[in-house]
């Protein structure tokens, strides 16, 4: 690797060294660097780009230098921050049971249930947004307007990606992509447009809608359905005649499906029992659905590595 | 049987070149979030990464180990436990900076931080100039 001449030079050697790492740290490294790079070239304008860089190279660290200490860092991160994995459990048993034990389990339940609010603001916002956009382009208070809202999706999209990563356990970037420097104000705002991000994080915004729709409904219906069967025995100690369309001559009856007969304690345990079995179920779901959209939310929320 | 002894000196110097260069990553992993902290606590205005990296300049090697790129992932994450605080000011002559302050509850744990630093140093020293 021959030495950087200018910072887009070191930027783009770094994430050469970089590669294959996670994109999320990827940004974050990117944007530390720019930071330094720039204030250290600021600290004395009349040095040039190359003998600050051949400077920092010492102080800051080479590229693939600064790399592979990102790298450990982030391993350090992942001990640090994320829960201690539950205990692995060979059994099948323990291994449908063992999820209520994994405290992702319970963000992702919780994230599904938010997923209902946050998607009709995200939906409501980019809709809005974008018919004023259009509708206002024509004027000239439109262009202004235009710039903040696309900022704003920036914006959203990083305390998105907040929340994703608490609850999801879904490594996120905590730095927006460095403001570009040197640009026109028309160059700037043209990057905007022309930055695939921005429009899959609208896209993000807009599937939040559905997507939040269908998580709720399935984590409401299905919590709720198997509470309803676990409480069955309950139920039926107290109060066994509310079930009064079900009576004849005087006495409840059900069919199951191989003939009627008066339902029983046998018939509560059971299901009771079938209750149990669904809410674990459920915990499983959620927890898949959650890791699947912390997959969705780092594709179309962080910029490809 | 002979061996080459300059070879075998070499190796011998790369291998403590090597021990000393790991125990100095080690010993500034340990001790750089508390240096951070520790800068940023006395600091009467808030102050940007860049900054502190050029204060620890001059305090000479050490606390960094060489790089300071180590710096920044570690702000972030002293600010992701809620112990420091940040926010973006454009300035006037060069690039955007992110000014870091230490939260109340940063205070406290620089507090409690201290004394234990105090009392590893206490007892190491004591170790290295053999009082046990």
């Amino acid at each position: 690797m021959n030495a950087p001449r200018t910072i887009n030079e070191y930027l783009h050697q770094l994430k050469a060294a970089l590669r294959g790492a996670d994109p999320a740290l990827v940004q974050d490294a990117l944007y530390d660097a720019e930071e330094h790079l720039r204030a250290e070239l600021a600290e004395q304008p009349q040095r040039s780009e190359a003998d600050m860089l051949a400077h920092v190279v010492g102080s800051y660290g080479a590229p693939d230098e600064v790399a592979e200490l990102y790298r450990d860092q982030e391993i350090r991160i992942q001990r640090a921050l994320r829960p201690p994995p539950p205990p692995k459990r060979r059994s099948l048993a323990g291994r449908f049971f063992g999820v209520a034990a994994d405290p992702r389990t319970y963000g992702a339940l919780f994230y599904m249930v938010l997923a209902l609010a946050t998607g009709i603001f995200y939906f409501t916002w980019v809709v809005t947004g974008v018919s004023l956009s259009a509708g206002l382009s024509v004027l000239i208070v439109g262009l202004p307007f235009i710039v903040l809202f696309f900022g704003s999706v920036r914006a959203l999209s990083l305390v998105e990606g907040r929340i994703v990563e608490a609850m999801l356990g879904a490594r996120m970037p905590r730095r927006p992509p460095y403001p570009a420097q040197n640009l026109t104000l028309m160059k700037r705002i043209g990057r905007m447009f022309t930055d695939a991000r921005t429009w899959t994080t609208l896209l993000y915004m807009l599937l939040m809608l559905p997507l939040g729709i269908v998580y709720f409904t399935i984590t409401v219906t299905l919590v709720s359905v198997a509470v309803g069967f676990i409480g069955a025995p309950i139920a039926w100690a107290f109060a066994p005649r509310w079930i009064s369309d079900a009576y004849v001559n005087d006495r409840p009856v059900i069919n199951w499906g191989w003939g009627q007969h008066v339902p029983g304690w046998g018939d509560a345990i059971v299901l009771c029992i079938l209750g149990v079995l669904l809410l674990f179920a459920t915990l499983h779901l959620a927890r898949g659905l959650g890791r699947i959209h912390g997959r969705v939310a780092r594709h179309l929320l962080v910029r490809g590595g | 049987m002979h061996t080459n002894p300059s070879g075998s000196a070499g190796e011998r110097v790369d291998d403590r070149v090597g021990h000393l260069k790991k125990f100095q990553k080690e010993l500034s992993a340990g001790t750089v979030s508390l240096v951070l902290l520790a800068v940023l606590g006395q600091s009467r205005q808030p102050l940007y990464g860049y900054q502190i990296a050029k204060r620890l300049e001059e305090l000479g090697e050490g606390v960094l180990a060489g790089k300071q790129s180590a710096l920044y992932p570690v702000l972030r994450n002293l600010e992701a436990a809620g112990l420091l605080a940040s926010e973006v000011e454009p300035s006037v002559s060069g690039p955007p900076r992110r000014y870091y302050r230490v939260t109340k509850p940063g205070r406290e744990v620089l507090r409690e931080w201290v004394a234990a630093w105090n009392a590893t140093r206490d007892s190491v020293d004591k170790v290295l100039q053999g009082e046990v």
